[in-house]
């Protein structure tokens, strides 16, 4: 069997025994996980030792849908395969006290499986298709605790922003097929002129949308109402990513015009996010907010033109941030809550626990030797390395100093305050997921020379200015760290402070200036819908009315008819059974009567002649 | 025509006349069956008295009356059948009681 297949067939058929036999989920899930994980990690190998895979599926005629292992993909493949299998050993722990774990289990392995499929995939049918099915499965992810308050609407409203910036995906794969005649990606990257400026921007739309940019990263952080293994899941290597994957394989297409509006829309998020989670009052919301911000670093990457350095930077991205969530986690589970005040010195009580989330949290900061700290000063160097340097680097060293700021904002409130101690279900397979993943976060820095050889690209060398960009970077990186462990959100967001905890709600917010306006389209729309469906009945009452009139002309005419003509024989014929009485001297009555005037007649005719 | 045939017609015509009234007016079965011997004893009557005046030289007229007179002789031999049969199974042969064929 084809080793891509193995790659998405393990979870998936592990997914279909788990809904079918309805025990041993997490058994189960691991090891589909497991399987899955060393099918992605023969694929990298090969990729390696210079073999791509490739597996041909029949699809439309003359559009098969094609899985393709090219290092790029079987790179992604093993990272979405790693942090899930991680994630997964963490949910044991987490989701031990949960009635439901054959539904957890089985959406969260059908989840791992579309991944699968969309980072695979060499066409853009196959593509669109994964791009569904993870919306679908993140839904119900989202919305797995759905009978709690307010989850619903969260999964709903994930859904319907990722959902509509979807279209920009479909509008995009119409130009892109059309003007190239194939469904191949690899094909359609040759792609120029009007058509890859029109699919571009319409690319980033959808990778706006998936990957929680400005305007549209409300959705994310209304989507931790989800379990945090979830959250770790969607955060880190599947969902959110795919937004970025999706531009980093499409970088080679884009022209110009589009690379600026993406470093400037990344850039933008980077900052708004970045202090939406300096001063966010829940945890895992700061960590989602947090995510937003660190997508719009990507994007500023592949903007600057250098989709390599976002690709190392969603690398380094996808364990530390789903570490930081297994780490919030555990927090959670051991106050009950993800409010900041209420986590108090909640990694007092476990040190251990807060030590990897420290150096999660560290990592994504950017401090050396740790992998965040080459990613981002990749995206610094690259940022300042391009022709837009005077937008991008100001915007990428903003969002370097605000990730610096909240993370040690986070560390700060998680270390002081009272010790509660409380036995959490569990712990033992939490710590495993967290510690393999901040270990990963920790030392994947060191592969990164590895990647770059493996992709055949190299981080531009040559700087611009006279300072290497590691000062700007790590300086940036220091000054927020300490900022947000000296000072606290009031103060050094000052009058801000609520504008900024409402999520930045610019004339009235997304509400008003989205939703009023669509409420508004919509009852108009229902009002003409009214006025057709009121012709529509008026045709069938016509129609049943023009029936109802055939049916009485037949009933009362062709029916009456007929029926009076059977009536009148019945009539007649049991009028002639009464004829016959049976009896014997009635019937010779009869008899010599009728006789009588068969003769009479006879005498008449021959006296008449 | 000579008086004798008148005579021997009236007497064939009386003894008809006499037959249907009882088979019609009796309702016992027996009684039915003695008024149907008595038309067609007035049947014979008719035709012997044909042949022996008009055409005495013809034996056809003869036929007819030893014809009538099998038939007779059947009619006899089932209509006691079928009283028979009835009185046993009904202790009765009053035909007014009779109507079980009633369509």
């Amino acid at each position: 069997m084809n080793l891509i297949a193995a790659a998405i067939l393990a979870p998936l058929s592990m997914m279909v025994l788990i809904l079918l036999l309805r025990r041993f989920p997490a058994v189960l899930a691991l090891l589909g996980a497991t399987v899955g994980m060393f099918a992605s990690l023969y694929l990298l190998a090969d990729a390696f030792n210079g073999q791509g895979n490739q597996l041909i599926l029949p699809g439309l005629p003359d559009m098969p849908l094609r899985l393709i292992s090219t290092p790029l993909t079987a790179l992604l493949s093993t990272l979405v395969a790693v942090v899930s299998n991680l994630v997964l050993v963490y949910a044991v722990g987490y989701m031990k006290k949960d009635s439901e774990k054959v539904r957890f289990f089985a959406t969260m392995l059908l989840f791992v499986s579309a991944m699968q499929t969309l980072v695979l995939a060499g066409d853009w049918i196959l593509l669109l298709a994964a791009w569904e099915l993870i919306g679908l499965s993140s839904y119900l992810l989202i919305g797995f605790w759905y009978r709690r308050p307010g989850v619903t609407s969260a999964a709903t409203r994930a859904f319907l922003v990722t959902r509509s910036a979807d279209l920009g995906l479909y509008i995009a794969v119409f130009i892109l097929i059309a003007s190239a005649g194939s469904s191949d990606i690899a094909t359609t990257l040759n792609t120029g002129g009007n058509a890859a400026i029109a699919a571009g921007f319409f690319l980033l739309v959808a990778a706006m949308g998936k990957s929680a940019q400005t305007p549209l990263h409300d959705w994310l952080q209304r989507a931790m109402a989800g379990p945090t293994p979830v959250s770790a899941l969607l955060h880190s290597a599947t969902l959110v990513a795919a937004g970025a994957i999706l531009l980093i394989r499409v970088a080679p297409m884009l022209p110009p015009e589009v690379l600026l509006v993406i470093g400037l829309v990344g850039g933008v998020t980077t900052v708004v996010a970045g202090l939406i989670a300096l001063g966010e009052r829940d945890l895992k919301r700061l960590t989602a907010a947090s995510t937003s911000s660190q997508y719009g670093l990507m994007l500023v990457a592949v903007g600057a033109g250098v989709p390599l350095a976002a690709l190392l930077h969603l690398i380094a991205h996808a364990t530390i941030k789903s570490g930081l969530f297994l780490g919030a986690g555990i927090f959670q589970h051991s106050r009950n809550s993800t409010v900041l005040v209420n986590l108090q010195g909640a990694g007092r009580d476990r040190p251990r626990v807060f030590f990897g989330y420290a150096l999660a949290a560290l990592a994504l900061a950017g401090i050396p030797p740790m992998s965040g700290y080459f990613s981002k000063e990749a995206i610094i160097a690259a940022s300042l390395a391009s022709p837009n340097a005077l937008l991008l680097a100001p915007l990428a060293l903003a969002g370097t100093l605000l990730t610096g700021a909240y993370m040690a904002r986070a560390l700060r409130i998680l270390w002081h305050g009272d010790r509660k101690s409380h036995k959490i279900v569990g712990l033992y397979w939490m710590g495993a997921g967290l510690a393999g993943l901040v270990t990963l976060a920790v030392i994947l820095g060191v592969t990164f020379p590895d990647i770059e050889t493996l992709l055949n690209t190299r981080l531009p060398e040559n700087t611009p200015t006279r300072f290497p960009p590691e000062i700007f970077g790590l300086g940036a990186a220091v000054g927020g760290l300490i900022l947000g462990w000296f000072f606290t959100a009031r103060r050094l967001l000052g009058p801000l402070l609520p504008w900024v905890q409402q999520g930045f709600t610019i004339a009235g917010g997304f509400d008003n200036l989205m939703v009023r306006p669509a409420f508004a389209i919509a009852r108009s729309c229902e009002r003409l819908e009214r006025i057709l469906y009121a012709g529509v009945f008026a045709v069938g009452r016509f129609g049943l009315d023009i029936g109802r009139a055939v049916r009485h002309n037949d009933e009362q005419g062709i029916d009456g008819l007929i029926f009076s003509l059977v009536r009148n024989t019945v009539e007649l014929g049991s009028r002639a059974r009464s004829l016959q009485s049976g009896l014997i001297h009635r019937e010779m009555a009869i008899t010599v009567v009728g006789t009588a005037l068969i003769l009479a007649a006879l005498l008449l005719a021959l006296l008449v002649y | 025509m000579s008086i004798e045939l008148l005579l021997a017609l009236i007497t064939g015509a009386a003894l008809f006349g006499v037959g249907i009234y009882g088979a019609l007016s009796q309702t016992n079965l027996v009684m039915i069956m003695m008024g149907i011997e008595l038309i067609l004893a007035g049947a014979m009557v008719n035709l012997v008295a044909f042949w022996r005046y008009l055409h005495p030289d013809n034996p056809a007229g003869q036929m007819f009356v030893l014809i009538i007179m099998t038939v007779m002789a059947i009619e006899m031999a089932v209509g006691f059948g079928v009283a028979i049969a009835r009185f046993r199974a009904k202790g009765s042969v009053e035909m007014e009681e009779a109507a079980e064929l009633k369509g």
